[in-house]
């Protein structure tokens, strides 16, 4: 364990010492300020509404920076060089992976973190109300989200450069958060072999809807129950650490190219 | 005496077959000898590195290091490794370099704070330890990559290329890390290109071409009395002396 929280401080090391991080959070809760602080058709008054935004707004920041700083770890090390020194020490490349994974999971919910405390501060400040369980529950399945979401674009990056893998990850989240929701419906018009590969799809992907309990918490529908909560965490949980599992089958016996393979 | 490293028919394609890098190879070093790994570029010296590290698997054969087959992490406990062209941390000091490459040897704290001092002052960079790596000059990062090589008392050390660019004094210091660490009993492999470097320290050597051992033994048998490395490295890969060699 020492060495996989050794590999996830280093990543917290960079992103705290490159200032870019800094400039991200600031603009973004610029950003969040003025849209929560809108009073677009009279609605500014209205906490459901700033709640909406400010969650709206979390959710988008926390994908965006889980995809960016997942996806460029890997192959920074590996154009940089930095790697070699790194897995010439006693480490296996799953611990490599999975301190990666950790490193970027956990600045990603910190900085969420954050989202979720601007936000409920601004409804508390406006008068309004956020019922602590169901806002927390919210947060952690969030969490998961972003879970999974790193694990999907470090499993990409494994083989891609940080383009490419961000790229294919917002599509295959994008597709996984908006599209998979809606296969059943389309199933009702479809028959025969479509229906079935529809069938597959949409067992196949990952349900990254079931984690979002945004609704429930701007109108106060209340927390979910324990059991509910539990399997969807769980659910979580395993599809990371199926993630994970992929990203170490196609990197355990990569061969780095960097330098002269030859020399 | 027991062997440091051990490789047996070892064999690495690249490209699909398109490419041998290593066809066959045979190398055994024994502990305690500091062995000069010697070739033109594109020999397979760096894969045969690559491959004891476990950067890169072999198509065939078998490499073992103290022992144990590379493949296992356990047999990277007791290396040191210095790549060529060396990067790393930059947004890190040098001292907090060190402890994350302690950490990953799983050093105590307390012996590793001391560990960290040896080497710095080993390693001759002990005043700009708690500078930012990003300020360091060429030959500082040579240094400090050194130092987190040698973070763990390592018994073997791997080094690829580790005077490529630096100045006569930077040459010069690795040569008596080199030969300071001979000293302790410390087995060294390297590579390198300056020939002259390699006949100061080494005690073996060997000369790669083509993926294949053309030749090896002690530096001190294998080089006749008046002949230098140079000559002798050119005619072991059969290379016909340039008018401008004969007119030297």
């Amino acid at each position: 364990m020492t060495r996989i929280l050794t590999i996830a401080w280093i990543v917290w090391l960079k992103m705290l010492r490159k200032k870019d991080i800094y400039v991200l959070l600031i603009l973004l809760g610029a950003f969040l300020i003025i849209i929560i602080s809108l009073n677009v058709f009279g609605l500014g008054g209205m906490v459901n509404y700033v709640k909406d935004a400010g969650l709206l707004m979390a959710w988008i920041f926390g994908w965006m920076m889980a995809v960016n700083v997942s996806s460029r770890e890997i192959p920074e090390e590996e154009t940089r060089g930095t790697i070699f020194p790194l897995l010439a020490k006693p480490l296996t490349r799953f611990e490599f992976l999975f301190g990666k994974l950790l490193g970027s999971w956990s600045i990603v919910i910190s900085a969420t973190l954050l989202f979720y405390i601007m936000v409920v501060g601004i409804v508390l400040m406006r008068g309004g109300s956020c019922d602590l369980i169901t806002t927390m529950q919210g947060y952690v399945l969030h969490c998961m989200a972003l879970a999974v979401i790193c694990a999907i674009s470090m499993a990409f990056s494994t083989r891609m450069n940080q383009d490419a893998a961000a790229s294919m990850t917002y599509v295959f989240t994008v597709t996984a958060f908006f599209l998979v929701r809606r296969i059943p419906v389309l199933m009702f018009y479809t028959e025969g072999l479509r229906a079935n590969i529809m069938m597959i799809i949409y067992n196949l992907m990952p349900h990254l809807e079931l984690f979002d309990m945004r609704k429930r918490i701007i109108h106060d529908y209340g927390p979910l129950d324990f059991k509910t909560f539990a399997a969807v965490l769980t659910y979580g949980a395993l599809l990371s650490f199926l993630f994970l599992i992929l990203s170490f089958l196609a990197y355990r016996k990569k061969h780095f190219s960097r330098g002269n393979m030859l020399g | 005496m027991s062997s440091a490293i051990e490789i047996y028919n070892l064999t690495v394609v690249f490209e699909q077959g398109k490419i041998k890098a290593l066809d066959n190879l045979d190398l055994v070093v024994g502990e305690g000898q500091v062995f000069g790994f010697l070739g033109p570029n594109g020999a397979g010296k760096t894969t045969v590195m690559h491959v004891l590290l476990n950067f890169i698997t072999a198509t065939s054969g078998e490499a073992r290091i103290f022992g144990s087959n590379v493949k296992h992490s356990i047999a990277r406990q007791r290396i040191g490794y210095l790549p060529e062209h060396p990067d790393t941390y930059r947004f890190l000091t040098g001292r907090e370099l060190l402890t994350m490459a302690g950490h990953l040897f799983l050093i105590r704290r307390k012996a590793l704070r001391a560990r960290i001092d040896e080497v710095l002052e080993q390693t001759g960079i002990e005043d700009a330890a708690n500078r930012k790596i990003a300020t360091y000059s060429r030959g500082m990062m040579q240094r400090i990559c050194l130092a987190q090589a040698l973070i763990n008392d390592p018994d073997l050390i791997i080094l690829d290329e580790p005077t490529s660019g630096l100045d006569p004094i930077g040459r010069m210091d690795i040569r008596t890390i080199i030969t300071n660490l001979k000293n302790k009993g410390k087995t060294v492999f390297f590579s390198s290109h300056e020939l002259s470097e390699v006949e100061l320290v080494c005690d073996h050597l060997a000369i790669l071409n083509k993926g294949r051992i053309v030749t090896e033994g002690p530096a001190l048998e294998l080089v006749a009395p008046g002949e230098s490395l140079e000559k002798y490295f050119m005619r072991a890969l059969g290379v016909l002396p340039t008018n401008l060699d004969i007119a030297r």
